[in-house]
């Protein structure tokens, strides 16, 4: 009888046991390349120490979204998505998202999440997405060329007419040494750095709700006159001319380069792989000071109908916590809770500070056709940067990008 | 008929019509893989991309039927009809370019001499690359700061200030059309070879004792027996350019200022970017119909002509 008892008993924990492994459940999520160093440490992480698990694929940024749109539409979309941002609303507009707003709102730190990932994660007053990694855009300055062209090492421009001095004298060094760098043909890049000091102006490119292309700003006159008198002066490399976005990180980084606007991303990626490089970091400055910065990064989608919630959720949940956030800012992104930036970034570069501190007053244009408008290399504000940097038509190129702009927004699926 | 069928039932005979009919039926079979190819990979993808025209059809989210609403707005799509023109120019200027250089290549290496397998091989290799690679090749080579002949130009003194060869129109479509003849010069020169070869040595040598030089050979002899060659090389060209699209989304993205967006390039843009699939088919199958063309007018232009045999 004792025996019978035992066996019963034995046969019970396995079975619960067996119960308890079937309950842990495997969500499956992608990330752009864009964050392939972040993503893996924090999903390996939290595959540690959680039952259930996340299987990650890492996907090339130039295929994630019609990859998604294929898969999607083939019933094998992943369970959630790490996406970036600008994308949100119109993958909420094609009704490919799970509502996640009651959820979003429970969350006692919901106030404190990046107000601009929050804004384009919302769609017709719904939230779609939520922060997941995040990119402010800063200028950095390499301090050993500031020193040799006899310009204060530790102090970085501060305004549009710091910016073009400073890169002069750099530039007058010679050789290979060239004062001011930016990828003159990509304009994912220019939104993400050059409207910062049209923002820190008072002009912006967009209305605020994104019906409106607003081109024809002064501020945006002026800022391209700055680029463009660095242009005409030398003052850099002939090569950023057709330069679609590939060497927007490594011109400064091979150490030639006086100033140049970049991302937060730079800093982790200096001090890993380009240690000899000695650089300042400071905020995107507006024509006559003040500042200004760029929110870029990923929001964290669900796709609709996923039967995985709950684990996507406890994953964020974890993302979302003091490790979580540590893991994220220690190899690529920004934190991206707003009440616990200072702890998660509390060991690293204190230069890292200044980018928090942007990205805190980040601003994404919000719209649900910003590819075709900005990101597209075909699309009209590429073509007008390009134009407007190194051609000979200024007040064309802009006229020209505003009305194809404003025809892109105007036949755009209504909001 | 069927009174002749009936009468012809004589052993002999009936064995014979069987034996065609199982012909008949093994040849079928023998191409069945190849039709089944065909089907699988041409007929339905076209049957599907002509449905998907007449769609509003997302990359995400639901579609609908909109019938023709597509090809009314291909009409007013003047960046397709400027992506066409320029598909066009640059179609006209490489082939000629391509002709120029792998017909007297091919005249050059048609006869044995020495060395002749070695110049073959060594004209025809960049043709076994894939565009692809070559354009990544040739996208370095170009690269105004680690490339080759910016840097070597600047390095040896011949220039004093680095070129950007992508940055302006003209010498950015040159260098693409400098990019594509090395590449596909040499795989026309081997058609081209096939043909001069087939030409029949006697009707050269009667010529030669008519007293014929070598430009009333190559016109009267040459060009006239090499019309099929020469029809097959063109239709070729002309396909591989109106379809081109590698070279420009890899070296040059559609750029200096979209000015270099072929067809397809739009067609790849409003697919995979503006993700407008049922639109971007209904640009494909307007330019199907425009390559069937092209490809149905050089066959009528290259024909036969009557009594030349």
């Amino acid at each position: 009888m004792r025996n019978l008892i035992a066996k019963l008993a034995l046969a019970t924990a396995v079975l619960g046991s067996g119960l308890g492994a079937a309950a842990a459940d495997t969500a499956n999520i992608w990330v752009r390349a864009d964050g392939s160093n972040f993503m893996p440490r924090i999903v390996d992480a939290f595959n540690k120490a959680h039952k259930d698990q996340i299987k990650l694929d890492i996907i090339p940024n130039a295929e994630i979204i019609p990859k998604y749109g294929a898969a999607a539409a083939g019933g094998t979309a992943p369970d959630a998505l790490s996406l970036d941002l600008i994308y949100t609303p119109s993958f909420a507009a094609a009704g490919q998202l799970e509502d996640i707003t009651d959820w979003a709102k429970s969350l006692p730190y919901f106030a404190s999440l990046s107000p601009a990932h929050v804004k384009t994660g919302t769609y017709k007053d719904h939230i779609y997405g939520l922060p997941f990694s995040a990119d402010a855009s800063v200028l950095i300055w390499n301090k050993k060329l500031f020193k040799q062209a006899g310009l204060d090492p530790e102090k970085g421009p501060t305004n549009w007419a710091e910016i073009a001095a400073d890169a002069e004298k750099v530039n007058a060094l010679g050789g290979n040494i060239k004062g001011f760098y930016f990828s003159g043909n990509c304009g994912g890049c220019n939104i993400f750095t050059f409207t910062p000091l049209i923002w820190a102006s008072g002009g912006d490119i967009l209305s605020e709700d994104g019906s409106k292309a607003t081109l024809d700003s002064p501020q945006l006159r002026g800022a391209i006159d700055l680029y463009r008198s660095m242009v005409k002066k030398d003052l850099v490399p002939a090569g950023a001319q057709t330069d679609t976005g590939a060497n927007f990180f490594a011109a400064f980084a091979a150490g030639n380069i006086g100033i140049s606007p970049s991302g937060a991303f730079a800093i982790g990626a200096l001090n890993t792989q380009y240690p000899n490089v000695d650089y300042g970091v400071t905020f995107l400055p507006g024509k006559d000071g003040g500042w200004s910065s760029f929110a870029g990064g990923d929001n964290f989608v669900v796709t609709k109908g996923t039967k995985k919630l709950a684990v996507v959720k406890e994953f964020l949940d974890f993302a979302y916590s003091l490790e979580g956030q540590t893991i994220l800012a220690k190899y690529g992104s920004l934190p991206v809770r707003g009440d616990i930036a200072k702890d998660a970034l509390k060991d690293l570069d204190p230069r890292y500070q200044i980018a928090a501190e942007a990205m805190a007053k980040g601003k994404t244009p919000y719209s649900v056709v910003f590819n075709d408008l900005i990101n597209s290399a075909n699309g009209p504000w590429t073509q007008m940067v390009n134009e407007v940097f190194f051609g000979d038509d200024v007040d064309g190129a802009i006229a020209n990008a505003q009305e194809t702009m404003q025809s892109i927004i105007d036949q755009a699926p209504q909001k | 008929m069927t009174t002749i069928a009936t009468t012809t039932t004589a052993p002999p005979r009936a064995r014979k019509l069987v034996g065609a009919g199982r012909r008949q039926w093994i040849g079928l079979l023998y191409v069945a893989p190849a039709v089944a190819l065909v089907m699988v990979f041409f007929v339905i993808p076209l049957g599907m991309t002509a449905w998907m025209s007449l769609h509003n059809w997302p990359l995400m989210g639901e579609h609908s039927f909109i019938g023709l609403d597509n090809y009314v707005a291909i009409l007013r799509d003047t960046r397709f009809w400027n992506a066409l023109k320029f598909t066009g120019y640059y179609t006209v200027i490489v082939t000629i370019a391509i002709f120029a250089i792998a017909f007297p290549l091919a005249i050059f290496i048609e006869k044995p001499r020495p060395l002749t397998n070695l110049y073959r091989t060594f004209f025809f290799m960049p043709a076994v690359v894939g565009f692809a690679s070559a354009s990544l090749l040739w996208s370095w080579l170009l690269n105004v700061d680690s490339g080759l002949f910016s840097p070597a130009a600047y390095d040896l003194g011949l220039i004093d200030k680095k070129f950007n060869l992508l940055a302006t129109f003209q010498p950015a479509f040159w260098s693409i059309i400098a990019m594509v003849v090395w590449k596909v010069a040499g795989f026309t020169m081997i058609i081209l070879m096939t043909g001069l070869q087939s030409i029949p040595q006697d009707l050269q040598e009667a010529a030669v004792i008519d007293g014929a030089g070598p430009f009333a050979r190559f016109r009267a002899i040459t060009l006239p027996l090499m019309r099929r060659t020469l029809a097959l090389a063109l239709i070729l060209s002309v396909a591989g350019s109106i379809l081109a699209f590698d070279q420009f989304y890899i070296i040059l993205r559609g750029g200096p200022r979209n000015q270099t967006l072929t067809a397809v390039y739009w067609i790849f843009n409003q697919s995979f970017v503006s993700f407008k699939l049922g639109y971007g088919a209904a640009l494909s199958m307007v330019l199907l119909v425009i390559l069937v063309a092209l490809s149905l007018i050089q066959l009528w232009l290259l024909r036969k002509p009557e009594g030349l045999d």
